[in-house]
């Protein structure tokens, strides 16, 4: 089932003396289950797409459909909600609430939801345990490891239960061990629940545990394989 | 209740400038009040000098005397009037007086005054003048031609105690009379103004000064309560249609506004205050917002909506509102409690010469604290809509591209 479908998705940045074409003429779908990742070279229009497809930017041409729900036909309040309950989100420097702890950090975006108490409470222990992060529970974001705060970022990226995460570089900021470790959890999430995973990386160790690699060259999409 | 707790985390995330704004707050509001408590004190101070040395509740005259302070202005049916008001429940006390404008002389100058006949055991009672004699007696003594006069008159026409003067004037015919008193009293009140230009002598010797055998210029009522002074002097004004009944309010110039301003001076400083606290607030509200561009544009990029960041930022300055208010209320009710009693000395400033009182009691009831702890909420939820708005201008795309 097709969670993503681009057709003829194009974003140009018009300010210079020359258009920019970020994003040009991508046209790509992405089914439920994947584990993707967006690859290629500074400036090739990976984090353009992923912010078009998060709803976090609009493109200026060609459509963009989530779960069948056209993005560019919602207005800027409608896009806020549709973020809320159908897009998880990792970004690359965690982005955690820095007075909240771990388990305030995930439980917050099923708060905006309006999830109850008692259910948000079971959830948030539930991920927490799953990213293997229940012992840091009370912990705030600074009193915790770059890996560990990446952890949380995937706990609170999959509270609102989203159709799909958006990972914009997120091993990034990471060492070695600490994004295997990380890489080793997503992989797992996405067989064991089904979650879709869409990552913009440039990290090999991303693309050699990505079963679909999609390349972007100058804004298009220059390969796409499913291994 | 999450972000209730998220912005009061925030404001404590940088302590130093949440301490800079809660200061500024409770100062602000400290200035606000203590400025508008001393104004306060100082018009209030004057209002009652007013009323208990000068005028009292109410005064009647023969229209036209308080223009024209001319001797044949003579209440004509004075005993009625005076017999009406003695048997009037609500008036406590009632002193007739015999005003005339004439010149005093001294060996060393000659100057116009304004000389009262007053029948002193009367006079006590509608007036405390007599508490205010730095030197002397309230015609106590047995001088036959006795006078009482203010310490300034004494210092200009270089007397002194039993020194002797001389006051000229027309009597009632037109005709010009002079007749030496004996200084026996000097006093002082708060109103240089008034000191200088008014004395005092028995009411049967300017009886004589003006060839009169009865009648007054002026008749002073004390009331049982100030309040009823309007009430009083209408019902007196309809009884006594021929004569001007008037309630202090009304018997000196500015009385009615400046009683009626004392709460507007006292909000118009707390406002110029708030005006400039409000951008303290600003500033650091939007320093705050500024900070957490990055951190604003994730909460919205996760799927906060506007209405909720709005009301984040509006907390966080609520929150220091609510805790620099109270500390701003606690040192104001202190100061204007202690000050209240000792008072604050300002006689090297010499406000007697503008009749106000050389010490200043600042004062403050419960409804205006309230009223001032309104303003100060309202102007910080006025100073944090222009850092909200700014959030809510934010672009999520803009943080997520900065990571």
């Amino acid at each position: 089932m097709e969670v993503i479908k681009t057709k003829n998705l194009t974003k140009t940045y018009d300010d210079g003396a020359v258009p920019v074409h970020a994003v040009n003429d991508v046209s790509l779908s992405i089914a439920e289950g994947e584990f993707t990742a967006v690859v290629g070279p500074s400036g090739s229009g990976k984090t353009t797409l992923l912010n078009i497809i998060g709803g976090l930017d609009r493109p200026t041409s060609g459509s963009v459909q989530v779960d069948g729900q056209e993005l560019r036909s919602l207005n800027e309040n409608q896009l806020i909600k549709f973020r809320l309950d159908n897009i998880g989100f990792v970004f690359q420097a965690y982005n955690l609430i820095p007075v909240l702890t771990a388990k305030e950090n995930t439980e917050f975006i099923m708060l905006l939801q309006g999830v109850n108490e008692k259910k948000r409470h079971e959830r948030v222990m539930q991920l927490l345990e799953e990213v293997g992060i229940q012992e840091q529970a009370n912990k705030r974001p600074g009193e915790m490891s770059g890996g560990q705060q990446q952890r949380v970022a995937v706990a609170r990226a999959l509270a609102s239960q989203p159709k799909f995460v958006l990972a914009d570089e997120p091993t990034a900021n990471l060492d070695s061990k600490s994004a295997d470790n990380l890489l080793d959890l997503m992989l797992k999430l996405n067989k064991e629940e089904n979650v879709t995973f869409i990552f913009s990386t440039h990290d090999q160790r991303v693309i050699d545990r990505a079963r679909r690699v999609i390349t972007l060259v100058d804004g298009a999409i220059s390969s796409d394989i499913t291994k | 209740m999450m972000l209730l707790k998220v912005a009061w985390k925030n404001i404590w995330r940088n302590k130093v400038r949440s301490f800079v704004v809660i200061t500024a707050l409770a100062l602000g509001l400290w200035a606000g009040v203590f400025a508008g408590a001393f104004v306060k004190g100082m018009m209030q101070s004057k209002v009652e000098a007013l009323v208990h040395t000068e005028i009292s509740h109410m005064q009647i005259h023969e229209p036209g005397f308080r223009d024209e302070y001319q001797g044949t202005y003579v209440i004509e049916n004075n005993d009625a009037v005076v017999q009406s008001l003695q048997q009037d429940e609500r008036v406590e006390a009632v002193s007739e007086r015999l005003i005339s404008m004439g010149m005093l002389q001294s060996a060393r100058k000659t100057s116009a005054l304004r000389l009262v006949g007053v029948n002193p055991e009367l006079e006590k009672k509608v007036s405390n003048l007599h508490e205010m004699l730095v030197e002397g007696s309230y015609f106590e003594s047995k001088v036959k031609r006795p006078i009482v006069l203010s310490q300034k008159t004494a210092e200009e026409y270089d007397i002194k105690m039993g020194s002797k003067v001389v006051f000229t004037m027309q009597d009632i015919h037109g005709d010009m009379k002079s007749a030496v008193y004996k200084v026996v009293g000097i006093y002082q009140t708060s109103n240089n103004m008034y000191d200088k230009m008014t004395a005092f002598v028995p009411f049967a010797l300017m009886q004589k000064m003006y060839d009169l055998d009865q009648g007054s210029h002026e008749i002073a009522v004390w009331l049982g309560d100030h309040e009823n002074a309007e009430p009083v002097a209408a019902e007196y004004s309809e009884k006594f249609k021929e004569l001007e009944v008037l309630p202090w309010l009304d018997l000196s110039l500015g009385l009615r506004m400046m009683t009626s301003a004392i709460d507007i001076y006292l909000y118009v400083i707390v406002g110029i205050i708030l005006v400039a606290l409000l951008f303290v607030v600003l500033n650091t509200m939007l320093m705050a917002v500024l900070e957490r561009t990055r951190e604003i544009g994730m909460l919205m990029a996760i799927g906060m909506d506007k209405a909720r960041v709005f009301r984040m930022i509006m907390y966080e300055t609520i929150f220091m509102s609510m805790v620099g208010v109270p500390i701003g209320l606690f040192i104001s009710w202190l100061s204007v409690t202690v000050f209240g009693q000792t008072g604050i000395d300002l006689s090297a400033a010499e406000y007697e010469n503008l009749g106000y009182a050389s010490i200043i009691y600042p004062r403050m009831d419960s409804q205006s604290y309230v009223v001032v702890a309104i303003m100060v909420l309202v102007m910080a939820f006025v100073a944090s809509l222009y850092p909200a708005i700014k959030a809510l201008r934010l672009k999520p795309v803009e943080a997520i591209r900065k990571v």
